[in-house]
């Protein structure tokens, strides 16, 4: 008796160990397609990113979202191979803080540094996107939908901020634009000083 | 659950085995330790209330917006991107302990020259605006940088401060935006004297 009941206590207090928990407690691929944009560091990084990138589509073209593609691709490889690297949350707030700068000074940038951006940034948001589970089929799936959701939150954003500077055109769209890199700038900078400062 | 059900199980049982019931009871109790919190809107609202906590923030941010529109283009459109920016460099120096003197008497003074140059109706040089503003925004970024809390959650919680500052400060640009006729703009310099009164009680409440 006294057994069966310490068992159920255990079975009943034990929980998942989580590097972080799933959004929204959504566990599998669901999970993952909304970790990009639940997680602050990653949803930052990939919208400065995203701002960037609608300023300067009509000189990069989708160059960007393929190098963004291919970097996220071989950083959540990494993962599965079950490289995991600390530094990845830090790299993910100096591009946040780096592509929110670019964006607030609007000036034309050359493609290959915008390609360059566009795989380190990809690569950073797979390289933090560990899946909370050890089952291997889970994790799968998480990565899988960790890729599709960074693609698509990436994608949105990037046609957002380029229907703002271009397609609408006017004045205060742009500066809309410039003030939300900003904002993710400053945001970036603060944390990353306070992570550095530890 | 009937009562009776507990008193019998815990009649059967002995003290140790109670013991470690109670235990197991406690580890469910207690919440994980996670290396991201999860509690990232809590953050970014606790961020997005600080400012609007402040009223010396709030009176030198809307002071701050209201000489951006008074001055015009560009100075309404530079002043809400390059901001945040300098008040987060001012936020830096706060986090890494560099000692700058006179942090409270700055932020108050913020409120009574911003406001005077509104209530004024000053227009001077871009480049002399851009560095006052510059500076008060140093000394902003500064007091923030110092309450940024050290959890999880500090960029969802920076993200909502720096928000808030540019919804303030967008609030001002738009009360600005009155000065392009007579009375708003009487309203608008009205606004900037009450702003200038507001910042001389708070260095009065610092002389205290």
């Amino acid at each position: 008796m006294r057994r069966a009941l310490v068992a159920t206590a255990f079975a009943f207090i034990a929980g998942p160990a989580l590097a972080h928990p799933p959004p929204l407690g959504i566990p599998g691929f669901l999970g993952g397609l909304l970790h990009p944009a639940f997680v602050p560091a990653h949803l930052m990084a990939i919208a400065a990113f995203g701002i960037l990138c609608g300023q300067h589509r009509v000189a990069w073209g989708i160059a960007d979202l393929a190098a963004f593609a291919a970097g996220l691709a071989a950083g959540l490889g990494a993962i599965a191979v079950a490289y995991a690297p600390q530094w990845a949350g830090l790299a993910l707030l100096v591009l946040a803080l780096t592509s929110g700068v670019l964006a607030a000074l609007a000036k034309p940038l050359p493609p290959f540094l915008g390609l360059a951006l566009a795989a380190m940034t990809g690569m950073a948001v797979g390289l933090d996107s560990p899946p909370d589970t050890i089952k291997v089929d889970e994790a799968n799936r998480m990565l899988a939908g960790t890729a599709l959701g960074a693609v698509i939150l990436f994608a949105v954003t990037r046609e957002l901020s380029a229907r703002l500077v271009q397609a609408l055109a006017r004045p205060w769209t742009r500066v809309g634009v410039r003030v939300l890199g900003s904002w993710i700038a400053a945001s970036a900078a603060l944390v990353l000083a306070m992570q550095l400062s530890r | 659950m009937p009562w009776h059900f507990w008193t019998v199980i815990l009649t059967d049982m002995d003290r140790h085995a109670i013991r470690i019931f109670a235990a197991l009871i406690c580890l469910g109790l207690a919440s994980p330790a996670l290396a991201h919190s999860g509690d990232a809107m809590g953050g970014f609202l606790g961020g997005l209330a600080h400012p609007v906590l402040g009223p010396d923030h709030i009176a030198a941010m809307v002071a701050v917006g209201l000489w951006g529109a008074f001055l015009g283009a560009p100075a309404i459109y530079l002043l809400p991107v390059v901001f945040p920016l300098v008040m987060a460099a001012g936020g830096v120096l706060g986090i890494l302990g560099v000692p700058l003197p006179g942090i409270e008497i700055g932020i108050a003074s913020s409120a009574v020259i911003l406001g005077l140059m509104v209530a004024l109706a000053l227009r001077p040089a871009l480049w002399i605006a851009a560095v006052l503003v510059g500076l008060f925004a140093v000394f902003h970024g500064y007091a923030h940088g110092t309450e940024l809390p050290a959890g999880a959650d500090a960029l969802a919680y920076s993200a909502g401060f720096v928000i808030a500052t540019g919804m303030l400060h967008l609030c001002g640009i738009a009360f600005g935006l009155l000065a392009r006729w007579p009375q708003g703009r009487l309203a608008v310099r009205a606004a900037g004297g009450a702003i200038a009164i507001a910042g001389l009680l708070f260095l009065g409440r610092l002389a205290v």
